[in-house]
């Protein structure tokens, strides 16, 4: 069974059509990349899967593990393994890494049918997930993303979706802002978190990301539709051609 | 002029100038016509209220008198003294309370009883000191006198806590004086539970030798209508004020603080901190005035008000006063009136944290900042426990 299948997905904005007609299907294991230019529609495609009630989905059918989204609110989707780690991860004053991270896993354990983690099985959890991504103990300590760097912030993410172990992994640009060596962090996090039963939708405006994160597939997306798919050999195209063919043909 | 006559002159100043009304500027947004409309007599009794103690000593007043059964006091250090305002005498009692104020002048003339506690020079208390003011009569007034001295380099932790019988109408009128002597240190806490329908007032005034420092941490749930007014004097170099509180309110409640800094001499700090959770149709005011005299150089004066309202119906009045005739300050302030943060909550909910979770773990880390600063541990504890539980009754 494919992990993600999305038909004929259209979605808006405060009444702005965005997403015109996509089609994808993700089976456990692969790895996809969506590139595309500013404005295509990459951002609304995460938000509308992860379940923003901010972007309304128009028509078409998503189907996660078999589930249609539609009966699935955000915290639902995120119990049943989708994760989605933010362009722009949000900073939350006032609550503890450490403790944010304890209701996330407890929440997600409940729904599987799991006992909820005590303080010490917590903080072993903490410590074999620390080796698949590194991340230093002040950032666990500290309020959720307050006042971390770019990078700090983008490793979080990347260690919060080592903690929650989702079926599939949606990375929304999270290559922006980032140096070369926090992009390579991050990847090697991302690797180590590639397994036969999880998949991964890469969504990128650059192919440098993809460098690090080899995807099985690659797809173009333009004004909403995605206009070409193919192997990794198309992030390379991209990379010498550019987008302007399909912007400029679409007449943007 | 000694207690004796500064308490007739009280009573005559108050039955003379009576309550303030909203035509002052003071009282601009806060009516107080419910409490000077209203007919309150002191018949005594044992109070039933039970109360958590939160470390070894106690001083519990039931209905407005020092019970010395309920409390435990007994066994104190040396240079430590605590006992009934009415038994035990300083020639300091009433010169800071600011006669002006018709509260205080009702608590001079009026106050039947209070704490007094006094640590003298050097010694550092450790254990803090819980006062428990229990009330349960229903039209009763409780006029409560409290005196705080800290000699030179000596330290002690006062935690005042207000209970109330649910339902009781009854006004509690507080006044609390503190000097803090040179390098003295006084961590004062207030936590105000009384019934929803009671009426609160206190009027505290610290006073601030050089390097001594002050901190006040006002939480404040209870009442249905309700004022702090804070005045801290800096009269020492190098003297620090801290002034931080949290209002939860519900219902109809309406709360004011009023906070008045005083920087009269040089090289002091003075930091507030204040947040408010509203829900229903409950308000708040918060009136910081920050003064800065012209010989008040290299002051360092800090406030910040924010506020949180979890319905449309609940309103904020926050105003900042900053008076600065010193050249050479560093004074900030910021107001903030704020809803829940949809992309924070939309962020826990991605990580599988349902609505109704991510709006309390929000909530709660909105006062945390608060709480943070609190140093007393059994303090800190068990108003964690007051703000989860508050949460939790309102959690929609």
């Amino acid at each position: 069974m494919a992990l993600l299948e999305i038909k004929d997905l259209h979605a808006s904005v405060a009444d702005k059509p965005i997403l015109k007609g996509i089609n994808l299907t993700i089976k456990p294991g692969e790895v996809h990349a969506i590139m595309g230019p500013n404005g295509s529609g990459k951002s609304t495609l995460s938000n509308v899967l992860a379940g923003n009630e901010a972007y309304t989905k128009t028509g078409g059918q998503v189907l996660f593990d078999g589930i249609d989204i539609d009966d699935l609110a955000a915290h639902e989707r995120a119990r049943a393994g989708m994760f989605l780690a933010f362009q722009y991860p949000v900073e939350i004053a006032g609550i503890s890494n450490m403790y944010f991270l304890k209701a996330a896993v407890n929440a997600v354990r409940e729904y599987q049918g799991k006992d909820q983690l005590d303080a010490m099985d917590f903080l072993d959890l903490i410590e074999e997930k620390k080796k698949v991504v590194k991340i230093r103990d002040d950032l666990l300590e500290r309020a959720v993303n307050s006042g971390f760097s770019g990078g700090e912030k983008k490793r979080n993410e990347i260690f919060q979706m080592a903690m929650l172990e989702p079926k599939l992994g949606i990375l929304d640009e999270t290559d922006s802002g980032l140096d070369i060596d926090a992009l390579r962090i991050v990847s090697d996090g991302v690797n180590a978190l590639r397994s036969p039963d999880r998949g991964f939708l890469v969504i990128t405006h650059y192919q440098r990301l993809l460098d690090y994160i080899v995807p099985d597939h690659v797809h173009v997306l333009v004004h909403g539709q995605i206009v070409k798919s193919g192997g990794k050999e198309l992030a390379l195209e991209l990379e010498n051609e550019g987008y302007n063919t399909w912007v400029d043909e679409k007449g943007a | 002029m000694d207690l004796k006559d500064l308490r007739k002159k009280a009573e005559v100043d108050f039955k003379t100038n009576g309550f303030p009304t909203t035509k002052e500027e003071l009282w601009r947004f806060t009516d107080v016509s419910r409490v000077a409309g209203a007919e309150f007599s002191n018949d005594w009794k044992i109070s039933d209220l039970e109360f958590q103690p939160l470390d070894k000593i106690t001083v519990v007043f039931e209905n407005g008198k020092l019970s010395r059964e309920k409390s435990n006091f007994e066994d104190l250090p040396t240079g430590v003294c605590i006992g009934s305002v009415l038994d035990l005498v300083d020639p300091r009692i009433g010169t800071l309370a600011d006669a002006q104020s018709a509260f205080v002048a009702a608590n001079t003339a009026y106050f039947g009883d209070g704490a007094f506690i006094e640590v003298t020079e050097g010694v550092e208390m450790d254990t803090p000191i819980h006062l428990v003011y229990l009330a349960d009569v229903d039209g009763a007034a409780f006029h409560m006198r409290n005196f705080i001295s800290a000699g030179k380099g000596a330290a002690v932790t006062v935690i005042e806590e207000y209970i109330g019988l649910a339902g009781a109408t009854y006004w509690t009128n507080v006044v609390t004086e503190a000097f803090v002597a040179d390098g003295g240190l006084v961590d004062h806490y207030k936590v105000q539970r009384e019934s929803e329908s009671a009426y609160h007032f206190q009027t505290l005034e610290a006073n601030l030798g050089t390097g001594s420092v002050f901190s006040n941490h006002a939480v404040t749930l209870g009442g249905a209508l309700g004022r702090n007014d804070i005045r801290g004097k800096l009269i020492g170099e190098e003297g620090e004020a801290i002034c931080n509180g949290l209002y939860l309110l519900k219902d109809k409640q309406l709360f004011d603080t009023h906070i008045f800094m005083d920087h009269a001499v040089p090289k002091c700090n003075s930091h507030e901190l204040y947040k408010g959770i509203l829900d229903d149709k409950a308000r708040a005011v918060f009136c910081g005035r920050i003064l800065v005299q012209k010989d008040a150089q290299e002051t360092d004066a800090i406030q910040s008000n924010g506020n949180l309202l979890l319905s449309r119906g609940a309103k904020v009045n926050t105003l900042p006063q900053l008076e600065i005739y010193a050249d050479d300050v560093k004074c900030t302030h910021g107001a903030t009136i704020g809803e829940m943060d949809d992309v924070a909550l939309y962020y826990l909910q991605t990580r599988g944290i349902d609505p109704v979770q991510g709006h309390a773990m929000l909530t709660f880390a909105f006062a945390n900042e608060v709480l943070d600063e609190v140093k007393c541990k059994p303090a800190k504890r068990y108003i964690e426990e007051l703000v989860h539980d508050w949460l939790h009754k309102v959690a929609k």
